[in-house]
């Protein structure tokens, strides 16, 4: 029988009630999960206890109680693991003096390639995170959005089975933000198995749908996205929306079956709603507009955030 | 990769903002040999130059230990560096021993050059000055010492560079002066041991600063042989400790 999991097709990454305690305080509470390949999203506030999950996985820290395993080993400081697992952490700190080329090629060799291996794949990985051109500079100039392709790619450069990206978007503008999420789909489809925590709901919806839902250090929710997004809309979502004919908005919105009730604020351009199914509601909502051309000036959803994911998860 | 280790911690020890200063030293070293004749005009160039090597050179070498060792990981955890280093497929004994090895190299190269640059100064010359071999003999023994005993403390202590500071200017100042054999508790006692020193006649406080009052007794075979296990035991912990304890930055912990 074939023992390597990746090969199996099984999971590579294994967490069996996995806690881990800060002397008094509790970082991650009794977590039981299995990663394997693809790509999946850690996701919960800051806090949540995403940052100290990444770190046991790469071996920086090891649990407090239960068992951790990577292709069937312990990762805690282990060279086995290392050569199969490339780490992108959240921290803005390097060799500043370094050029982002020459940092690259330095963890290159430490990843155990020679010099011409190491050489070639330094200019592939960067090439990939779109950085070929501008790596001889010192890192000490780049701007935060180069700092984190820099990151990626030495991530990659010994082209390991499992990726983890601990908030790789953070700073990122949003053309960066599309090339990034392009590179992990990419690195997804290659059979990779790569783990990227975020804190932001909408960025999370435009990498995967395979999920782990951390609230306050324990694993809320695990699996397809879609299936917490349908727990959610069985929750009435806050709407407002800013108009100057809010009496007429009202008539035309109360038809909706979607609305499960209205107030008008005082002064009197702006309304307020809760609805069922929001986005069966916001097709709705367009449709109004343009077909009735009811002018709506503004629009927000202060549910759409992972805050009320967590409120409606845990019934609050 | 070992090579890789290597070469980019040396890289790191020998940038010129980190050298300039221990160059300059070894340059004031070499001034006040030259003008030591001046001050004590009855002693010997061998006396002057071995007052001034045991004053200043010997603790360049603690000195530059304390800065440098504790680069070697400490530095590296403050300035969260630590995390690209651990993910990698080096086991941590093997990156902390050639690390160390990096700095103890740096260390006591600069050593050596501040010898000379003394011998240069008491001697007016490079030749003529026999206590040169055995002092450099010394010198690299004591970057090996000072660095192992420095890296270990390092790695058990928060704000390691002040107590490794502390024990390069207060212990090492004191103990090789104390009465009975408190002195076998200091590096720099095996050290001039191992330099063998003569007496000096001088009993000036600059002579006692240098810790070269009275005789050594120990003998420099023993003072090897305590200084190896010193260095071996040393160096046993710290890969121990550092394969075995997590090193991730303070505030990313809490």
């Amino acid at each position: 029988m074939d023992q390597n999991p990746s090969r199996r097709g099984g999971r590579l990454i294994n967490l069996e009630n996995v806690s881990r305690w800060y002397g008094q305080v509790i970082g991650l509470n009794d977590v039981t999960c299995q990663i394997g390949p693809g790509l999946t999203a850690l996701l919960g506030m800051n806090g949540a206890g995403k940052s100290t999950l990444m770190r046991l996985i790469s071996g920086q820290l090891r649990p407090t109680t239960g068992s951790l395993t990577i292709f069937d080993m312990s990762p805690f400081g282990n060279p086995e693991v290392y050569r199969r697992l490339g780490y992108c952490p959240e921290i803005d700190n390097f060799y500043e003096h370094y050029s982002g080329r020459a940092f690259v090629n330095f963890l290159g060799r430490l990843d155990g390639l020679s010099k011409t291996e190491s050489k070639t794949r330094t200019e592939e990985v960067l090439q990939m995170v779109g950085m070929a051109d501008r790596a001889d500079k010192r890192i000490a100039g780049y701007s935060k959005g180069m700092r984190q392709r820099i990151k990626l790619a030495q991530a990659m450069i010994h082209n390991p089975e499992i990726i983890l990206l601990d908030e790789p978007l953070n700073g990122l503008d949003p053309v960066g933000r599309r090339e990034f999420i392009d590179i992990l789909a990419y690195l997804a489809e290659q059979g990779k198995t790569i783990l990227v925590s975020s804190h932001i709901l909408f960025e999370v919806e435009q990498m995967t749908r395979s999920i782990l839902l951390l609230h306050r250090g324990r694993l809320m929710a695990s699996g397809d996205l879609r299936v917490i997004r349908s727990l959610i809309d069985k929750h009435p979502h806050q709407v407002r929306i800013e108009t100057d004919e809010p009496r007429r908005a009202a008539v035309l919105l109360s038809g909706l079956p979607n609305v499960v009730s209205m107030r008008f604020e005082r002064t009197g351009t702006a309304l307020q709603l809760e609805v069922r199914e929001p986005d069966e509601f916001y097709d709705r909502l367009a449709d109004i507009v343009l077909q009735d051309g009811l002018k709506v000036t503004g629009f927000t959803s202060p549910d759409n955030n992972l805050e009320s994911v967590f409120k409606y998860l845990v019934g609050g | 990769m070992e090579l890789a280790i290597f070469s980019q911690a040396i890289g790191e020890y020998l940038r010129p903002k980190r050298v300039l200063p221990w160059l300059v030293l070894g340059g004031i070293c070499a001034v006040l040999a030259f003008y030591w004749r001046t001050l004590q005009p009855r002693t010997l160039p061998v006396e002057q130059y071995a007052t001034v090597s045991s004053m200043l050179v010997f603790r360049i070498v603690a000195l530059a230990s304390a800065i440098f060792t504790t680069a070697i990981i400490s530095q590296e955890v403050e300035q969260r560096t630590i995390v690209y280093l651990l993910t990698r497929p080096v086991p941590r004994w093997k990156l902390i021993l050639i690390r160390y090895l990096a700095s103890v190299i740096v260390v006591g190269v600069l050593g050596i050059i501040g010898a000379l640059l003394t011998s240069l100064g008491a001697f007016r010359g490079m030749g003529g000055n026999p206590l040169l071999a055995k002092d450099l003999q010394a010198l690299m023994m004591g970057a090996f010492a000072y660095g192992a005993l420095f890296l270990f403390v390092s790695l058990i202590f928060n704000r390691a560079m002040l107590w490794c500071l502390i024990f390069a200017f207060g212990w090492e100042t004191a103990v090789p002066n104390m009465p009975g054999s408190m002195n076998n508790l200091s590096i720099l006692t095996y050290m001039q041991a191992i330099a063998e020193h003569p007496a000096t006649q001088d009993q000036s406080k600059v002579v006692e600063l240098a810790g070269a009052l009275g005789t050594n007794v120990i003998s420099a075979d023993r003072a090897w042989g305590i200084l190896i296990g010193l260095v071996v035991v040393m160096l046993a912990l710290s890969a121990w400790w550092f394969t075995h304890f997590e090193y991730v930055p303070r505030e990313d912990a809490e």
